[in-house]
């Protein structure tokens, strides 16, 4: 896939030394999944989202949460039109193909869910009129990890929406070198070349559907799912959902990876970005730790 | 009426050939008019089915159910009893079975199947009989299975399958509840198949009828020995004593005057006097032969057995004249246990009544043979030395020994001494009676078997029709009743070998032989040996199967339990139950718990344990390029052949486009083995 190594090539140019986080954000596009980052301020959250939007021309909006806004704030509102005597629909935000939600928890819940809903449903209902979101529809959430105060920290039950959870952390020294030597990033930004359109978008994310999985590997997924719920360092274990979510994020790495089948390895790679932010850990433990110490724990082929 | 309460078409099939095959052994007895209604009902059903016809009304189902009804009383007379009952149900069974139109109605067609293939068992229980009726329970089962599937698509085999394991996982289950519940009695006794005729002897003798006997292969019953076997030339196996001679034929007959209680002994009954003397002489301790005798059905109550037969088992009365007799007509297979004591025939007594009886002899009949007698006994006046004299009679003059004999003229007896001298047992065994008799000496017919072949598998003794034989007895005053057998005179190769050999060294030579068809039960090979597997396999039924019986139930439980009692058979029911059921339990957990592993997993594996040996120990989490990578880091040696073997798998493994054939799996043992040796 010669296309999508150039859209990694073009989003590294400003998002520097962050291939991995890259290739998982890319992932998540062509598993028509939503992202969430979780990160510092500063550490190129939008930057990410801008240039993703850029090399797949998507139309691209960004809504800065906070505690007093409501959801027609994100959703639209019906306005009455004097002129012609009638309700129309001032469509919000939330109608656009890229959607960078910043600092989500710092909204009520209220309108987290509003928002969630529409990331579900790919719909919008106001006033009993359902009116679809632009296709493609990705929303790139950002969470502050470490700022907790006077935030509304998203449940286990919404974070289930958001099929990867990645962060960018900080740059390597030599990056960060190069970033410093840098010109102006938003100019960068806008100087991007886009790549592929985002029907061309839609194609690829109905190809990642035909990557082949086979008997063996699907037990492996099965089996991965199965020592999250039976291990007691977690509260609760993976949803079927998240199952699914793991799967086509494995296919999704696998046709970035240039191959037309699924490997272990595909799933190894995903598991952690779409397992961790699905599971909480028992008092004292670390999630993280725990989930990847499942992969050495559970057997990659059945014994 | 809801589409989804149809029978699925995958099923409907299965439900035709149940059907057909739960009435089949109702449809091979011969009433025709039942195959026709069957053929007819599978037709209609069949363009029903196919929408070529809708079903039809209740006029006519109507109408056909008054037709079966009234055809199955045209043919028996009746619409009860075993045959009219069962032929009614097969019938009323394809009349359900039109009307099937929802799950419902095919419910009560499998329930009624069930019911149906069982009936089978009232007229025949072979070993065939019961597999067959096994086979008709799959195919109900079958059925059922498949009306109770949701996925529509699936094939009919699965369900077969399905119903297949469900019978077998059944049959352990089928064993316990046969040995433990409690075996009664039939309520009812049916008298199955009373009518029927059947070869085997008959209560008279006159020439000719047993060298008819002769050409029959057919069982006539078998012997199980405790213990040890007589040789072939004592094998006489008595079946009825005939005293009555009216110048062809010989007939039973109790002397006149003579009650039955006096003459018969049934055990629990008084005993008669002749009883008690000889049941006293049997606990003196003299060698007898223990067998248990399995009798085809014969219609009639004589059984046979060696001298001097003593019931121990089985519902059989003992007659004054050595036999054994059954206290019903023999219509099934019955098994019954004797022990035999020769010796105590000395003791029982001729009263003046018997010896008028088994002296006599019609006036007009055999005038030559009288006057030879009489000469005879002018030479010896002992009665051993004038059989002796018969006997040597028979061997000095040309008589020959034959199966095909020719007809005798108006005197049997003079026209066989003097002229033909030709024939087979029954005319040397009536003409030396006669004789006997003619010369003042107490004598009589017995007619039965004689010697039998021994199945070498189950080392029981096979008596068929062709071991038909007749011999004499003669009344000796200090001997008591003594067998003598003139046929052995003329043709001792008769006794010690078998009619088979006496014929082969006979004029006919061989090709009667081939004629009857006597050959295959004798040459060796392998046919031979599957009719031998054939016999085991059916006298074990029959003993061990057919033959347990409410006695040898509680014999079996006496040993199994130490004493018998419903709680302890309650007991034993339930823990047997139980542990079943656990096994079976344990058996599904382990299934679930460990699906098998495939061969590509082994070889995994195997490479994966063998790494972990040599080197550090690795963990279980690793995909074959991982492992692979693992290897090559403890052994740089190797990089090159774990990543061949590790591309290899990955691709055979993971691509479903390529799954792995016969031929790749050995070349990635192949790279695996390379490998192998650079793991040091």
């Amino acid at each position: 896939m010669q296309a999508l190594d150039k859209v990694l090539a073009q989003v590294g140019r400003v998002v520097l030394g962050k291939e991995e986080q890259l290739k998982l954000a890319l992932t998540c596009m062509l598993a028509n999944g939503h992202l969430l980052i979780e990160d510092l301020p500063g550490m190129g959250k939008t930057t990410l989202a801008h240039a993703l939007a850029r090399v797949f021309k998507l139309e691209y909006r960004r809504v800065q949460f906070t505690s007093d806004m409501l959801p027609a704030d994100i959703l639209g509102v019906s306005v009455f039109d004097p002129a012609t005597q009638q309700f129309s629909l001032r469509e919000g935000p939330v109608f656009t193909q890229l959607l960078l939600a910043d600092e989500i928890n710092r909204a009520t819940p209220k309108t987290q869910s509003a928002l969630l809903e529409a990331m579900e449903e790919r719909q919008v209902t106001l006033d009993g009129v359902t009116r679809d979101l632009p296709q493609p529809f990705f929303v790139v959430a950002t969470q502050n990890p470490v700022d907790q105060a006077g935030t509304f920290v998203l449940p286990e039950s919404q974070l289930d929406r958001f099929l990867m959870r990645i962060s960018l952390g900080y740059p390597a020294p030599e990056v960060e070198l190069q970033l410093l030597a840098g010109g102006d990033l938003r100019e960068q930004v806008r100087e991007l070349q886009a790549v592929i359109n985002s029907e061309g978008l839609i194609k690829l994310s109905r190809v990642v559907g035909k990557v082949r999985a086979s008997h063996e590997l699907l037990d492996y997924v099965q089996r991965l799912l199965d020592a999250t719920r039976s291990d007691d360092r977690f509260v609760s274990g993976l949803s079927p959902r998240a199952g699914l979510g793991l799967l086509k994020a494995a296919r999704a790495w696998a046709l970035i990876s240039g191959r037309d089948y699924v490997l272990p390895e595909d799933v190894q790679a995903v598991w952690p970005s779409v397992a961790e932010h699905r599971l909480s850990a028992r008092q004292g433990g670390s999630v993280a730790a725990t989930t990847q110490s499942l992969l050495q724990s559970v057997p990659v082929i059945r014994r | 009426m809801a589409r989804i309460y149809q029978v699925p078409s995958h099923t409907r099939l299965w439900l035709a050939l149940a059907v057909v095959l739960c009435s089949i052994p109702q449809l091979v007895k011969g009433v025709l008019w039942q195959t026709g209604l069957l053929a007819l009902v599978i037709l209609i059903r069949w363009l029903v089915d196919h929408q070529r016809l809708t079903l039809p009304g209740r006029i006519v189902r109507s109408l056909l159910l008054i037709g079966a009804v009234g055809l199955t009383f045209f043919s028996f007379g009746r619409l009860y009893g075993p045959e009219a009952g069962v032929a009614l149900l097969v019938s009323l069974f394809a009349l359900k079975y039109l009307e099937v139109v929802q799950q419902r109605d095919a419910y009560v067609v499998i329930v009624l199947g069930y019911f149906v293939c069982a009936t089978a068992l009232l007229f025949s229980q072979t070993l065939g009989m019961f597999l067959y009726v096994l086979l008709c329970m799959m195919v109900l089962t079958t059925c059922l299975v498949g009306i109770n599937h949701s996925d529509t698509r699936a094939s009919g085999w699965v369900h077969g399958k399905r119903a297949a394991m469900m019978t077998l996982q059944a049959i352990p289950m089928m064993v316990v509840l046969f040995l433990l519940v409690p075996r009664v009695a039939p309520l009812w006794n049916m008298q199955v198949g009373g009518d029927k005729a059947r070869t085997g002897m008959s209560d008279s003798m006159s020439p000719g009828q047993i060298s008819e006997l002769s050409e029959s292969a057919e069982l006539a019953f078998r012997v199980d020995f405790e213990g040890e076997m007589p040789s072939r030339g004592q094998r006489y196996w008595r079946g009825l004593t005939l005293s009555h001679y009216d110048g062809r034929t010989w007939q039973q007959a109790i002397p006149q005057g003579i009650p039955e209680s006096q003459y018969l002994y049934r055990p629990g009954n008084n005993k008669p006097d002749w009883y008690q003397r000889i049941a006293e002489q049997r606990e003196s301790g003299l060698p007898g032969y223990r067998y248990q005798v399995i009798a085809e059905p014969t219609q009639r109550r004589w059984l046979f057995s060696l001298d001097v037969p003593f019931p121990i088992y089985g519902d059989v009365a003992l007659a004054k004249d050595m036999r054994l007799v059954a206290n019903r007509p023999v219509s099934e297979r019955f098994a019954y246990r004797v022990e035999s004591v020769p010796a105590v025939a000395e003791e029982i007594d001729l009263t003046r009544l018997e010896r008028q009886l088994m002296l006599s002899i019609p006036e007009d009949a055999g005038v030559k043979a009288r006057g030879l007698a009489q000469q005879w006994r002018l030479e010896s006046p002992s009665a051993e030395g004038i059989a002796q004299r018969a006997l040597q009679y028979f061997r000095e003059q040309p008589f020959h020994y034959t199966l095909r004999p020719p007809r005798l003229a108006m005197d049997p007896v003079d026209d066989f001494l003097f002229r033909t001298r030709r024939g087979f047992c029954e005319h040397y065994a009536s003409s030396f009676t006669f004789l006997m008799r003619a010369a003042g000496v107490p004598a009589r017919v017995v007619v039965g078997y004689q010697g039998g072949e021994r199945n070498e598998l189950g080392s029981h003794l096979l008596v068929r029709q062709y071991d038909a034989h007749a011999w004499s007895e003669i009344w000796l005053e200090n001997k008591g009743w003594t067998r003598v057998d003139p046929t052995a005179a003329v043709a001792p190769e008769r006794i010690e070998f078998g009619l088979r050999e006496a014929l082969e060294n006979s004029e006919e030579g061989s090709d009667l032989l081939d004629d009857l068809g006597l050959r295959r039960f004798s040459d060796g090979g392998v046919l031979a040996l599957v009719s031998q597997w054939m016999d085991y396999v059916d006298f074990r039924w029959q003993t061990w199967v057919l033959g347990y019986d409410s006695v040898f139930q509680s014999e079996f439980l006496g040993d199994l339990l130490g004493a018998v009692s419903p709680t302890r058979i309650a007991i034993a029911l339930i823990v047997s139950v139980g542990v079943l059921m656990g096994l079976y339990a344990l058996f599904l957990l382990w299934r679930t718990g460990k699906a098998k592993q495939t061969l590509m997993e082994r070889e995994y594996w195997r490479l994966h344990q063998r790494a972990s040996e040599r080197g550090r120990p690795l963990v279980v989490g690793l995909s074959p390029m991982q492992l692979c990578d693992a290897i090559s880091e403890q052994w740089p040696q190797a990089a090159g052949a774990a990543q061949s073997w590790a591309k290899y798998y990955q691709k055979l493994h993971y691509d479903p486009a390529s799954p792995p054939n016969k031929q790749q799996r050995r070349h990635l043992r192949r790279l695996r083995n390379r490998l192998y040796k650079l793991l040091d």
